[in-house]
């Protein structure tokens, strides 16, 4: 009896084998998609593809050719333009390993929306990508650069991305998940970070562009991008960007600097932050209150000073959080203008004053711009570098005798 | 179906009993000598390497003797100092023609006084004479007496203790069991100076006749587990016993297992480890491997080196074993499930990386897989059973021509090839090899699994594995206890080893009766 059932169970199981590799992709059947660029055009959108060539990143034997190649085709949705891709690709697009989406100018001004729904719906597709605008451009011409150092394109810009947010601070990584969220809230407006490229686009796309030292064409990060709605309204410049970031509680460490009383700078390196917004009412009008909490080391100075007095010191953290609090205003003066809450106050508010909110928030668009803010800074600074007294004096006092 | 079932089935009712070969022998010994002597000599078909050598006893009124030994399983001087000599010169002052008229005093005489050897008893049947002459006992043969002596007399050319071939520990005793029951008993016992310690022995084999002795602690083993042996093997009904593998084969629990429920070793330190534990220990004769049971899955993952390096240093060693343990049966198998079905799972460096290398390979993942392990498997084999001095080109010709010229053919790719090698390592970390062959084979599974179902067939696979783990009972004790069921008290030496002052109670579930094993109190500085 017992062999019998067995023999039962052996049969069975082999049906189970007639599935056989069911969904099974091997590597080699795979075009490994690194990152994607989406415009408008006149069918729909035009999408471009840029395709890993492994064997040329990490392969035994280097030949002179390129190390990613991009795909360009139309499409009425994006979807259909990704399978159209087909035809000029040797492989099946696979989408999973995406660094980056990148939206063309002309598009994120005529409204994101649409696009993002592919791109959050396909499963293939993780959501730990970054997503940008190309500025001023089309996210296709930004994607045929070739770059040195990094081999794709995608990677470069995704660690350069990284790395100034988390030692530059003006640029900002927005992952899907975060875009998707503060678009549908209605009290927090998106933002994205620009890229451009400089020089000609041709000499990019060749394999010259990475064989000079210097090369021709170069990939940029640029500032933040505000949108409203899902449309994309202005830039930030640089220290607007960065004020953007002190609301946003979006910064690990960055640069600041402060002028002497004589001439000369004197540099800081802001180590640690912590941003806390507050929301009030007064005057039945909405208020907030940010208070803004650094850290910071001196990283270089190029006056005679005497940083060994205490006196010294504390006039630098005056007037570095003075600095700061016009940092601060010149970006919410700019998002005002632009009439886009990209720090989240509505948000805030309605944590704070969730009654009150229900009424400010109805004409939330006046009220924002209407709205009374407080920027509170504290500047501590903690440590002056490995040298007291800049040898700077020194060279100076000696200048001086000289003359 | 049916007729597939029934040749598989076979025809049970045809079982019979082995010929009983002794069976004929069972008759008493004749009263005349050349009798006697025509019948063994007819039973044993004049084999030479049956000595016969027929004697004169008494000087005046001399009676016929006869010493009967086998060569080479004798020791010489055992028969000629003592049986030889005793029964031609010393007995001649004994006054054999006094009392050759009453039968029993002589024979009294010839075995309380002249015999100097220390094992002398009675024989009395042609079987019990074989069963002696046969195991290197001298059988001496009187005219006129229906019954003769068995004299100890065994010694034979025996490899001596010499050092465990598998198994090796870089602290600890170097002594292994060798091919003889005595040698390996005596190995036993001066370890363990215990009255309690009681052997007990059995001939097993129709034809063999193999001494087959168990061995545990009184007190401490469970005498269930003792009753349950012994059972088990009484029911053995062959004409061999050659190896202990016989034995195991024939008294396991589940012989539909890939993972073995008995413990071997021919380490006479682990094994009186498990003595202590209360385990029943299974000496066979004519191999050096013991078998131990009750057997756990965990104890197949524990060196007795464990117990004598530093208890931190074994706890890590032992995670170290479990974690090989699931290297060796998952590596191949999860990286063909993460290369062909979840390549969204690969960091994308190192996917790039391995579709570089990829590049250029002709077959899917599975087929090169499978290609690596199976060539892995023959230069494994192949090594094992060549002679030692081609040993040496086998791995050159496995690791130079079939590893590198390989991934310069691109006939596979170089991940490959580390991941199979990583595979073999980590297989080789386990201290026992009955594990590691068992691991061999259900990787195969795995792989195929993982390349029909990718993570999910691995999953299946594993959850399965499991589930038949703790179906397994090895003589009553489910193998994986102390994990399932769980016993607390039991962890302080299976996964981690403590210290030893920490285990002073032998395992729970083995032990029903002896449980305290220590009371040492944390070693401290006195002052």
């Amino acid at each position: 009896m017992k062999y019998k059932w067995i023999t039962i169970l052996f049969v069975f199981s082999m049906s189970i084998f007639l599935g056989g590799c069911w969904s099974s992709r091997e590597l080699s059947d795979l075009a490994i998609t690194t990152a994607l660029g989406i415009d408008k055009h006149e069918e729909g959108f035009r999408v471009t593809a840029q395709v890993m060539n492994p064997g040329e990143i990490a392969g035994d034997q280097l030949s002179s050719r390129v190390p990613v190649s991009t795909y360009s085709e139309n499409g009425k949705t994006i979807f259909e333009a990704l399978r159209r891709l087909t035809q000029s690709t040797p492989r099946k697009l696979y989408l999973s390993h995406i660094r980056m989406v990148v939206f063309g100018q002309e598009l994120a001004e005529a409204g994101l929306a649409p696009a993002l729904d592919f791109i959050s719906r396909d499963h293939e597709m993780r959501t730990d990508f970054s997503i940008s605008v190309a500025k001023d451009m089309r996210a296709e011409d930004l994607l045929n650069v070739l770059t040195p150092l990094e081999k794709s394109p995608a990677n470069k810009i995704v660690s350069s991305l990284r790395t100034s947010q988390n030692n530059w601070a003006p640029t900002k990584v927005v992952t899907l998940d975060e875009l998707i969220a503060t678009l549908s809230s209605k009290s927090k407006e998106p933002v994205l970070t620009g890229l451009y490229i400089t020089g000609d686009p041709d000499t990019g796309s060749s394999l010259e562009n990475v064989e000079t030292i210097h090369p021709p064409t170069q990939l940029h990060v640029d500032n933040i991008g505000v949108f409203h709605n899902d449309q994309l309204v202005g830039w930030l410049n640089e220290s607007e960007s960065k004020g953007f970031n002190y609301i946003t509680d979006n910064i690990t460490n960055t640069v600041g600097w402060v002028e002497c009383d004589k001439e000369g700078t004197v540099s800081l390196e802001i180590t640690k932050t912590n941003t806390e917004l507050s929301g009030y009412q007064e005057d039945k009008k909405p208020k907030i209150v940010i208070d803004v909490k650094s850290e910071a080391n001196i990283a270089e100075i190029s006056c005679t000073i005497d940083i060994n007095d205490e006196k010294t010191i504390q006039d630098i953290e005056k007037k570095i959080e003075k600095k700061l609090v016009d940092i601060v205003n010149g970006s919410i003066e700019k998002a005002q203008e632009l009439n886009s809450d990209i720090f989240g106050f509505g948000e805030v508010l309605g944590r704070f004053e969730p009654k009150r909110w229900q009424t400010w928030g109805k004409n939330w668009q006046e009220e924002f711009i209407n709205l009374e803010i407080v920027v509170n800074t504290d500047m501590k600074i903690i440590r002056t570098g490995t040298t007291t007294d800049s040898f700077v004096n020194d060279i100076k006092k000696n200048k001086n005798e000289d003359e | 179906m049916v007729k597939l079932s029934k040749l598989i089935k076979g025809n049970k009712n045809k079982r019979k009993a082995v010929e009983n070969i002794s069976s004929e022998h069972d008759k008493k010994l004749d009263k005349t000598l050349k009798e006697n002597l025509a019948a063994i000599k007819a039973t044993v078909g004049n084999s030479y390497d049956i000595v016969i050598r027929e004697i004169n006893i008494g000087s005046n009124t001399s009676i016929k003797a006869a010493v009967l030994y086998t060569d080479g399983l004798v020791d010489k001087n055992i028969v000629n100092d003592f049986i030889m000599h005793t029964l031609m010169i010393d007995i001649r002052e004994a006054k054999t023609g006094q009392v050759i008229s009453n039968e029993n005093e002589l024979f009294a005489l010839i075995k309380n006084s002249s015999l100097t050897s220390v094992e002398v008893n009675e024989v009395t049947t042609y079987k019990a004479i074989f069963e002696q002459l046969l195991s290197g006992d001298t059988i001496v043969l009187l005219d006129g007496f229906s019954k003769g002596f068995g004299i100890g007399s065994r010694g034979w050319q025996d490899r001596g203790v010499q050092e465990p071939s598998s198994q090796q520990v870089v602290r600890g005793p170097k002594d292994a069991f060798s091919e003889t029951l005595k040698t390996n008993t005596a190995l036993i016992r001066r370890r363990i100076k215990d009255p309690d310690l009681w052997m007990e022995t059995q001939k097993i084999g129709k034809r063999t006749n193999t001494d087959v002795a168990i061995a545990y602690i009184n007190g401490i083993v469970s005498e269930e587990i003792v009753k349950e042996v012994k059972q088990r093997l009484n029911k053995i009904d062959i004409d061999a016993i050659l190896e202990s593998g016989y034995i195991e084969e024939l008294i396991q629990d589940e012989t539909y297992t890939p993972f073995p429920v008995m413990y071997n070793s021919e380490r006479p330190d682990s094994i009186c480890a498990g003595l202590l534990e209360g385990k029943v220990a299974i000496l066979v004769d004519g191999t050096p491997f013991v078998l131990l049971v009750p057997a756990l899955f965990i104890d197949f993952f524990q060196s007795s080196e464990d117990y004598y390096q530093r208890s931190d240093i074994s706890s890590a060693i032992r995670l170290l074993r479990f974690f090989c343990f699931f290297l060796a049966l998952v590596t191949p198998s999860a990286y063909i499930a993460l290369t062909t079905f979840h390549q969204e799972m690969i960091p994308t460096e190192l996917l790039i990386s391995i579709a570089a290398q990829r590049e250029g390979v002709p077959f899917p993942a599975l087929v090169e897989a499978l290609i690596m392990e199976v060539t892995f498997e023959i230069l494994r084999e192949a090594g094992i059973r060549l002679p030692r001095a081609v040993g040496s080109a086998i791995s050159i010709v496995g690791t130079l021509i079939l590893g590198q010229a390989a991934v310069e053919a691109g006939i596979v790719s170089s991940t490959m090839v580390i991941v199979v090698s990583l595979t073999a390592i980590s297989s080789f970390v386990s201290p026992t090899y009955n594990m590691a062959i068992s691991v061999r084979m259900l990787r195969f599974i795995f792989i195929i699994l993982a390349g029909t179902f990718g993570l999910f067939g691995i999953i299946l696979g594993l959850i399965i594995m499991v589930l038949h783990l703790t179906s397994l009972r090895s003589f009553g004790i489910p193998y994986l206890s102390p994990m399932a069921p769980l016993s607390i008290s039991d962890q302080k030496d299976a996964l981690i080893r403590m210290p030893l002052w920490m285990q002073n109670r032998r395992p729970k579930l083995i032990n029903q009766n002896d449980k305290q094993r220590a009371n040492t109190e944390e070693p401290r500085p006195t002052r």
